[in-house]
């Protein structure tokens, strides 16, 4: 089944074209070779890779993670192995892949931001995803995300010294009111926002009466949350006119639909690939199977398509 | 599918479900003649579900995936495997048991005699049996770990080489007596394939994952640190 008489190709700002709308999410595809013995990343749009700090950070304690009805709370920590690992050994294979690569990075501050992101120009990927929300580290990371000043701080400073790769800005549920931070990030210069990251989130064991996650507050993710981040994309996309790309319980084609006419431009699939490791392929197939279906060439056609009012 | 080797997992799934959403690690118990094996016990809303399932009902599986149990080799090959079970643990083991056969002490508690599964296939491949309950209905009264405690007691401990699996617990006070060998580690995971970093075991070299660099662990790098 080939796509090719299928226009799936999307522009997320003037630097990154992608061929068609389907990424990894970052933190689920480890830095790409993890997941190239299930499918050949050349087929996607584009794999984010695992966030990148400027130290290698070891993570947190287990439990880091438990199932949840329809999703999964984990609190990993951003285990990773820091800027220098990362461009020595595993960013030359993620980009001998034949994918585009987006790196995800997160900082303590706006300095460490904007040093990893240079390190990264330097090196080499086509795009750089800012986390500015993760629940899951005290420093940095989500504190950016739901400040509107220093997110604003934030991208400014990014945006300042790097030319080469798109910017992305990784946006949190819990960010209020999205559009206010959508808007900053295109006010400064980000090409894309993408969102949803993972919503802030806890089990309990009453047998126990102990917390399911060792950090006790975790980020839910799976189809639990589709729901949220449709409305959040929804909303967000009214809001600019920089790409935006939906993430959030996306595991078939039909998903990956909804959060175009909802106003994505692109998808990103997370947790459905800990369920499926192919799972990516096979939200593209699903796009293009619901395409020819429909009738519809080019994808472009389906962005913000959503149908309201009386019919 | 590659030959799966004794202490490799499984990740096994219900298709077509969102509640539960994700596959779960099982141990290979047994396979040959196009079968594969597990032995679990109901615990939560997925193996309930399983238990309920008949022949010819789908199931999703993965696997084989992460390492195995090395057999005693090169600088271990004239020691003696212990291996030491407890409870649903021996669903680890027995693969491994199959391959030793005779060449091998097994130790297997469990809390009571109902406990202890397939006891009489270990018993009857085993070079040397004991069980131990905890309420004395099978074998002798007392732990697995009291069990090997007192089988090391007057052993030259370089002469044996154990594996183990079972509760975190059990794993952590065998560390304690100094012996050289493996452990299978058990923790949560979501994807079994290394992308999640969720199953992370805490070692003296760092956190490594149990689906990729284990389960099977040196039981002396193992960092014991819910216990």
């Amino acid at each position: 089944m080939s796509g090719s008489e299928l226009n799936l190709s999307v522009n997320i700002g003037q630097k990154l074209s992608l061929k068609n709308p389907v990424m990894t999410a970052s933190g689920t595809c480890g830095y790409g070779a993890e997941v190239a013995r299930f499918y050949d990343p050349a087929r996607l749009g584009a794999l984010v890779l695992k966030g990148i700090s400027l130290a290698p950070w070891p993570g947190n304690p287990c439990p880091r993670i438990t199932e949840t009805a329809c999703g999964m709370i984990n609190s990993i920590g951003l285990q990773n192995v820091g800027l220098k690992a990362f461009i020595k050994e595993k960013l030359p294979v993620a980009k001998s892949l034949g994918s585009p690569i987006i790196a995800n990075i997160l900082g303590g501050s706006v300095r460490e931001y904007v040093k990893i992101a240079r390190a990264l120009e330097e090196a080499g990927v086509d795009a750089i995803e800012l986390n500015v929300s993760c629940p899951n580290v005290k420093k940095g990371g989500i504190a950016f995300g739901l400040d509107i000043k220093s997110f604003t701080k934030l991208i400014k400073a990014v945006r300042k010294d790097i030319s080469g790769p798109a910017i992305i800005v990784k946006l949190s549920p819990g960010a209020q009111p999205i559009e206010a931070f959508a808007r900053a990030a295109q006010e400064e210069g980000a090409d894309a926002v993408s969102l949803i990251n993972t919503v802030p989130a806890m089990a309990i064991d009453a047998d126990s009466r102990r917390p399911l996650i060792q950090n006790i507050v975790g980020g839910l993710s799976g189809p639990a949350i589709k729901p949220i981040a449709l409305w959040l994309v929804y909303k967000t996309s009214k809001a600019v006119t920089i790409p935006v790309i939906g993430i959030g319980g996306i595991r078939t084609g039909r998903d990956a639909i909804e959060f175009i006419l909802a106003g994505a431009s692109a998808v990103q699939v997370g947790t459905a690939s800990f369920v499926d490791p192919a799972a990516p392929v096979r939200v593209l197939e699903g796009i293009e199977g619901y395409m020819r279906e429909k009738g519809i060439k080019d994808i472009s056609a389906l962005v913000g398509g959503l149908v309201t009012g009386c019919s | 599918m590659p030959m799966p080797m004794p202490g490799q997992f499984f990740m096994v799934g219900l298709p077509g479900r969102l509640d539960p959403l994700l596959k779960r690690p099982f141990g290979l118990f047994r396979h040959g003649d196009g079968l594969l094996s597990f032995m679990y016990r109901v615990r939560g809303k997925g193996t309930l579900i399983m238990s309920g399932l008949v022949p010819g009902d789908p199931v999703e599986i993965l696997g084989p995936l992460g390492n195995h149990y090395p057999l005693p080799e090169g600088k271990y090959r004239k020691r003696k495997p212990l291996l030491v079970a407890g409870g649903t643990g021996v669903a680890s083991l027995l693969p491994l048991l199959r391959e030793l056969k005779k060449n091998s002490i097994f130790v297997y508690g469990g809390r009571n005699r109902d406990e202890l599964l397939c006891i009489d296939e270990v018993r009857g491949l085993a070079g040397e049996f004991i069980a131990a309950t905890q309420d004395g209905s099978e074998g002798v009264r007392g732990t697995a770990v009291d069990v090997v405690t007192d089988l090391i007691r007057g052993r030259d401990k370089d002469g044996l080489l154990l594996y183990a699996c079972g509760p975190a617990g059990m794993l952590k006070l065998l560390q304690g007596l100094g012996l050289q060998g493996y452990c299978a580690m058990e923790e949560n995971m979501a994807c079994g394939t290394g992308v999640c970093l969720g199953c992370a075991v805490r070692t003296s070299n760092g956190y490594k994952r149990a689906c990729t660099e284990g389960p099977v662990f040196d039981i002396n790098e193992v960092v014991f640190e819910r216990l």
